[in-house]
């Protein structure tokens, strides 16, 4: 789309299905609408929002696309359909996460399926345009992702300080399978913001936490699409997240953060510091959340290039932590941060894929870093490893967390649970955030657990969490955890050549 | 039958891939071809100095072509400054000629119709799918598409499944056979050669619809000369006359409408434009009808009333199955795009209506040639307008 005025505009409807009810009659519209066809000018000013991002449709019709139009043509072939929502609202939609088999499939049998619309990137256009996105992309309900709606819920017990509310973790559908690990492969249409802002919808659903609550949203990332331009404001804007003002503005503060893999893991103390200040010299008006999301589709040279080491590591995925203080399920209780100047792994401006210092990565770098963190926090809370029950350490890889977690002192029980990195492969800025989740998941109340996440440049953050009773709350409110993602029926694994033409996307 | 407005002339230009030539150079054709017939009464034909109006009508010249302004371009090609005014399809500038005339306003204007598609071929398809519904295309539809989940509709709503499925899919593919078998016989149509049954179902694969169900994109002009009934005995004699014309509009979004397995618009249009000219079905003998795909053909018989709504392809199916050159239609034949239809005529959007007036224009007068139809009375031209957006129905007859 050439013009930025109209795909700010098509963007605002299209990425989360934004519609119309009125008031009067209950009629539902599949776009914005002034006023009602049915009620006329008695409906001006008595329709309300609505949208279906957060529902799910049936197939009515579809049929197969074997020669898209240009800007579709690396997404295909694909099934193209009409989705039914009732209450004669339809969506014509695009069924993605699918490799269409063109000589044998059926688009009839899809007739009547349910389907969850899905965030993802509209279409390909020139280098320097505004990367389109769109909701108008919709998976099958019953496979990989399935249908689970949002509902908001009371908070039942308010803490003293603010800590960990919940999460959402989203890794696609796409895997391949390396010796000793799987790496989540995103699909064309994926990147960085559609991560986020699954793993945004996906946290207010496990937590039922009212997304216009949120005040403060922080993404990290180093594969944002973009050179300048926040993932943040679309994640506000497709997760609704603050409260709604005139002419589509919402009152939430927004911001993207990089270092290398720790640029989500930095700002959890912020989240935890923001709540409080929130109160005081923001508005007071009962809960309030802060959001760290860490999301990375980062690239890698080709094996056969240099710095295609990375390539046999990278994974795609995204994760999204609330924090407040209402419902903790984790408080934390201490952490501890170190930096240094590094330069062990990096990317220049405008160049395609990251560079490294090879063994430099190691010891100077990786476990420099780790090892102080961890040391200094432990020490400071005057913890030995067999307080703790839980360690996760960033993970580029499946040797160096291992080679850090026993030169900590801690055993396999301790630190196999948050060791994604062999069902993800490294998901960077998401890396131990999705460790953090699956220990979530599975912890038990009164548990420590002990985070030393890395970023590369260099720096490490440590902390300390411990688990509350409410951490119990949060099981079973979750249909997409990451055990889901990591061992599903309908994961589809692909080869190198595949891998390679899906990271690069449209 | 007569009416205050006669059709006095009517020609085109070949319909196909013209890449040499310039957009007003087609329509410049058409209007000398059109002039130059309706010179019985008159040395040298119609002159450009005689016209009162021209109503231009075109869908795609600024996207093709980069001109924004065709009645300038006109105005400058031809040295006039009469009134010219622009419309997406030529029913429409018809429509608006029409009016003019029955108002008195004027007593003799030109309806011009021109399309340049292939300037554009790499990127038409993109083009034709944003104009005609953009929500469709952000979620990846194309052209094609809209009228496959139309197709999908109709046989689900009526529960068309297993062998009758076979038949109904091979019914359509005859309709392409059909009109490719009519454009041998139509020296401007832009595919002149037979087709057969086999070639239109290979090239469909695991769709119902495929390459050979659809209209081509073509390059083409066409004119249409409108005279009020008191003048148009200098002209010609043997005008045609414009008993009923109507034309009604629906939703952008095929999704968002009611019956999405046929055009409600063409359904409207029709039954205005019969109340209009005062006849019934069973006096038209000739449709025109938009195939666009041959979906559109057989739907466009329901839509129309020649057929009851949901059987127009059983309907149909004995008179193709049988080779026969019409539509045997409530036991009388119903003749169905002698000129070979869209699919196989050409469809230069803006002009494509212009060659439907001239198929019918031709036929009332007995002027066909080999497709010439035997004591045809009257002839009707439906036209749509982007992916059933709108549609018009005009009903032509002679005395």
């Amino acid at each position: 789309m050439a013009s930025e005025p109209i795909e700010k505009r098509v963007s605002y409807v299209s990425d989360k299905l934004r519609g119309s009810q009125c008031n009067c009659c209950g009629m539902k519209y599949e776009t914005p609408v002034d006023y009602c066809v049915e009620c006329g000018r008695e409906s001006f000013g008595k329709m309300r929002d609505i949208n279906f991002f957060f529902e799910k449709g049936k197939i009515e019709v579809c049929a197969l696309v074997e020669e898209p139009t240009n800007r579709f043509v690396k997404l295909g072939p694909f099934l193209h359909g009409t989705v039914d929502f009732g209450d004669s609202v339809r969506f014509p939609a695009r069924i993605t996460d699918m490799f269409v088999d063109t000589k044998n499939i059926d688009p009839s049998l899809f007739e009547g399926r349910e389907v969850v619309p899905r965030f993802r990137k509209r279409h390909a256009v020139g280098k320097s345009e505004i990367v389109p996105y769109t909701a108008l992309t919709f998976t099958l309900a019953d496979e990989y992702y399935p249908f689970q709606k949002h509902e908001i819920t009371t908070p039942k017990k308010e803490y003293e300080d603010a800590g960990i509310v919940g999460f959402g973790v989203y890794t696609s559908r796409f895997r391949i399978k390396e010796p000793g690990l799987e790496r989540s492969v995103p699909f064309l249409d994926e990147d960085a913001v559609t991560a986020a802002v699954e793993a945004a919808k996906l946290s207010l659903i496990q937590t039922g936490v009212d997304n216009t609550k949120v005040r403060k949203v922080y993404v990290g990332s180093e594969s944002n699409p973009y050179a300048v331009k926040p993932i943040a404001s679309k994640v506000v804007q497709v997760a609704d997240l603050g409260e709604e003002e005139s002419g589509g503005l919402r009152s939430v503060d927004a911001v993207d953060t990089e270092f290398a893999c720790k640029a989500a893991t930095g700002m959890f103390k912020d989240a935890v510091g923001v709540v409080p200040l929130e109160k005081k010299f923001g508005k007071n008006d009962g809960p309030n959340y802060t959001m760290v999301i860490g999301t990375d589709n980062s690239q890698a040279a080709p094996r056969d290039e240099p710095g295609g080491e990375l390539d046999n590591f990278v994974g795609y995925g995204a994760s999204a932590f609330l924090f407040g203080n209402n419902d903790v399920i984790a408080r934390i209780e201490g952490w501890h941060s170190c930096t240094s100047d590094t330069p062990d792994f990096w990317r220049r401006d405008r160049e395609a894929f990251p560079s490294h210092g090879g063994r430099f990565t190691g010891d100077p770098a990786y476990f420099k870093h780790e090892r102080k963190a961890a040391q200094k926090l432990m020490s400071k809370l005057n913890l030995k490893p067999q307080d703790i029950k839980y360690f996760i350490a960033h993970q580029p890889n499946p040797k160096f967390p291992v080679l850090i977690a026993r030169e900590l002192g801690f055993k396999e029980e301790q630190f196999s649970t948050g060791l994604k990195v062999l069902k993800f492969g490294n998901t960077y800025s998401n890396a131990c955030l999705v460790g953090l989740a699956a220990v979530l998941e599975v912890a038990k109340p009164e548990e420590r657990i002990l985070m030393a996440t890395y970023g590369s440049g260099a720096g490490s953050d440590a902390y300390s969490f411990v688990t509350t009773p409410q951490v119990n709350d949060i099981k079973g409110k979750q249909k997409f955890t990451v055990q889901h993602q990591s061992e599903n029926p309908f994961l589809q694994f692909v080869d190198y050549n595949t891998y390679r033409r899906l990271k690069l996307g449209i | 039958m007569r009416s205050d407005v006669a059709i006095v002339g009517a020609d085109r230009t070949a319909f196909g891939e013209l890449y040499e030539r310039e957009p007003l150079a087609l329509i410049e054709e058409a209007f000398l071809n059109v002039s130059k017939n309706c010179g019985i009464y008159k040395e040298g034909g119609v002159s450009r100095k005689d016209l009162e109006g021209c109503f231009l009508s075109t869908y795609f010249l600024q996207q093709t072509n980069k001109i924004g302004s065709p009645d300038g371009f006109v105005s400058e090609k031809m040295g006039i400054h009469v009134p010219i005014q622009i419309s997406r399809s030529f029913s429409s500038a018809l429509s608006c000629a029409y009016d003019a005339i029955k108002s008195g306003k004027h007593n003799l204007v030109l309806v011009g119709g021109v399309e340049k598609m292939t300037d554009r071929l790499g990127k038409i398809r993109d083009d034709i799918m944003l104009l005609e519904d953009p929500s469709s295309y952000y979620a990846g539809a194309t052209p094609e598409t809209n009228h496959e989940l139309m197709l999908r509709e109709y046989v689900k709503k009526y529960g068309i499944q297993g062998e009758p499925l076979q038949s109904f899919n091979r019914t359509l593919a005859q309709i392409a056979v059909k009109n490719h078998r009519n454009a041998t016989k139509n020296p401007k149509a832009q595919y002149q050669k037979e087709i057969n049954v086999d070639s239109v179902l290979r090239a469909r694969g695991r769709r119902y619809l495929g390459t050979f169900d659809f209209a081509p994109v073509s390059d083409g002009a066409s004119a249409v000369l409108l005279a009020s009934s008191k003048v148009a005995s200098n002209y010609t004699d043997k005008p045609v006359y414009i008993v009923g014309l109507a034309n009604a509009t629906d939703f952008l979004s095929h999704q968002a409408r009611k019956d999405r397995e046929r055009f409600l618009a063409t359904r409207l249009a029709m039954q205005d434009a019969l109340k209009m000219a005062g006849v019934g079905k069973e006096q038209i003998g000739l449709l025109e009808v938009h195939d666009q795909s041959t979906f559109t053909e057989m739907i466009s018989l329901e839509d129309l009333g020649f057929a009851e709504d949901g059987k127009g392809w059983t309907e149909i199916r004995g008179s193709l199955e049988n080779n026969k050159p019409f539509y045997e239609i409530g036991g009388r034949p119903v003749y169905v795009n002698t000129n070979g239809g869209l699919k196989a005529d050409g469809n230069p959007f803006g002009a494509t209506g212009g060659a439907q007036f001239c198929e019918v224009f031709q036929q009332l007068r007995g002027e066909a040639g080999e497709r010439q139809i035997k004591e045809l009375k009257n002839g009707l031209v439906q036209e749509v307008e982007g992916f059933g957006i709108k549609a018009d129905v005009t009903i032509l007859g002679v005395e």
